[in-house]
């Protein structure tokens, strides 16, 4: 099996340049993912960088270009793939080594939205209650696992990564927004009205299409955007 | 940018002036279907129709609204420096607005 993989260290290369690797039949197993191909060709080439960690697809650590499309390489299987597999670092992030990005940006962004529960009434002393149709709510958008395959793949970020938050940090605007023992939802609509934090956004929906937990940020986005409107009425 | 229309106001204005381009086009269409007759002055005379004229106004004043959002939207996605976003800006404006004058000119 055949392998072009984005090859690039700062400190000893020009420039990027793709390297081919091949992993023989009695290598592969049947169902491997590609994050077991790339762990066999990092033992023929121990310099290939690369992040991973729980390799099920729940940590969100290797998020990759593959083929073309941002995904995670611990739950993309190898037969699904054409050959040769062309593995990319998350585009419009800067490249820190090979396929390992700076992820700074998308973390700020993440902040920005503050994602943490606000009270405004004392903490209480027991849990805060919510019926299961207020829980209900929540659903579609809690699994976010912060892996910026959405993000990396989204062309409104790509052209305004400083001001606008990407389809991930707007998943967890929408996550807090929609709790209902959230209490500064105002704050949280004002602050997301201006022309860029949200309002870049033009439904491309590439978020929706590379998620590898499924969700749906575009729909997230529009949960916001209908709570404007409720809001402004 | 420009003072409050930007943010939800803008989206919401974006998709108001949508529903009224479907709707005053529709209703123009329908219009035409009572063709006024084959000469010049037919013509002019379905313009000067109260209707027709209604339909135009609210058509030309929802067109150049929707296109002032949707293209300073183009502008601000992908113009970057200042001044050259201000120029952008400020061409775009300056043809909608004459637009604007222009057709209210013609139609009113």
């Amino acid at each position: 099996m055949k392998f072009s993989i984005y090859r690039y260290n700062p400190e000893a290369d020009q420039k990027p340049y793709m390297q081919d690797y091949k992993l023989t039949d009695n290598e592969l197993e049947p169902g491997m993912m590609l994050l077991a191909a790339l762990l066999k060709i990092k033992e023929q080439d121990e310099t290939l960088s690369f992040r991973r960690s729980c390799q099920e697809g729940v940590c969100g650590s290797d998020g990759m270009n593959i083929n073309g499309r941002n995904g995670l390489a611990c739950v993309t299987p190898l037969n699904s793939l054409k050959e040769p597999i062309t593995v990319r670092p998350l585009p419009g992030m800067p490249v820190v080594r090979d396929l390992v990005v700076d992820m700074e940006n998308f973390y700020r962004q993440y902040r920005d939205v503050r994602p943490y529960l606000i009270l405004k009434d004392p903490e209480p002393e027991v849990e805060l209650r919510q019926t299961p149709q207020q829980r209900e709510r929540l659903d579609g958008l809690y699994e976010c696992i912060l892996c910026s395959c959405c993000s990396a793949a989204c062309p409104s970020n790509w052209w305004n990564p400083d001001k606008f938050l990407g389809p991930a940090a707007l998943l967890q605007a929408a996550r807090f927004i929609e709790d209902s023992r959230d209490q500064a939802t105002e704050e949280r609509l004002e602050q997301l009205d201006d022309a860029y934090k949200l309002f870049r956004c033009h439904s491309i929906m590439n978020c929706v299409q590379v998620c590898p937990k499924g969700l749906n940020p575009t729909q997230a986005i529009g949960k916001i955007k209908s709570r404007m409107l409720k809001k402004s009425i | 940018m420009s003072g409050g229309l930007q943010g939800f106001n803008a989206w919401l204005l974006q998709r108001i002036t949508a529903v009224l381009l479907v709707f005053a086009s529709l209703a123009l269409l329908l219009l035409m279907f009572c063709p006024p007759g084959p000469g010049f002055n037919d013509w002019q005379d379905w313009v000067g129709r109260p209707l027709t004229v209604i339909f135009m106004v609210v058509f030309v004043i929802a067109l150049i609204a929707h296109a002032w959002v949707g293209m300073r939207d183009v502008i601000v996605d992908y113009v970057h420096p200042h001044g050259l976003r201000l120029l952008a800006l400020s061409v775009l404006g300056v043809y909608l607005l004459g637009n604007l004058v222009w057709l209210l000119w013609i139609l009113l």
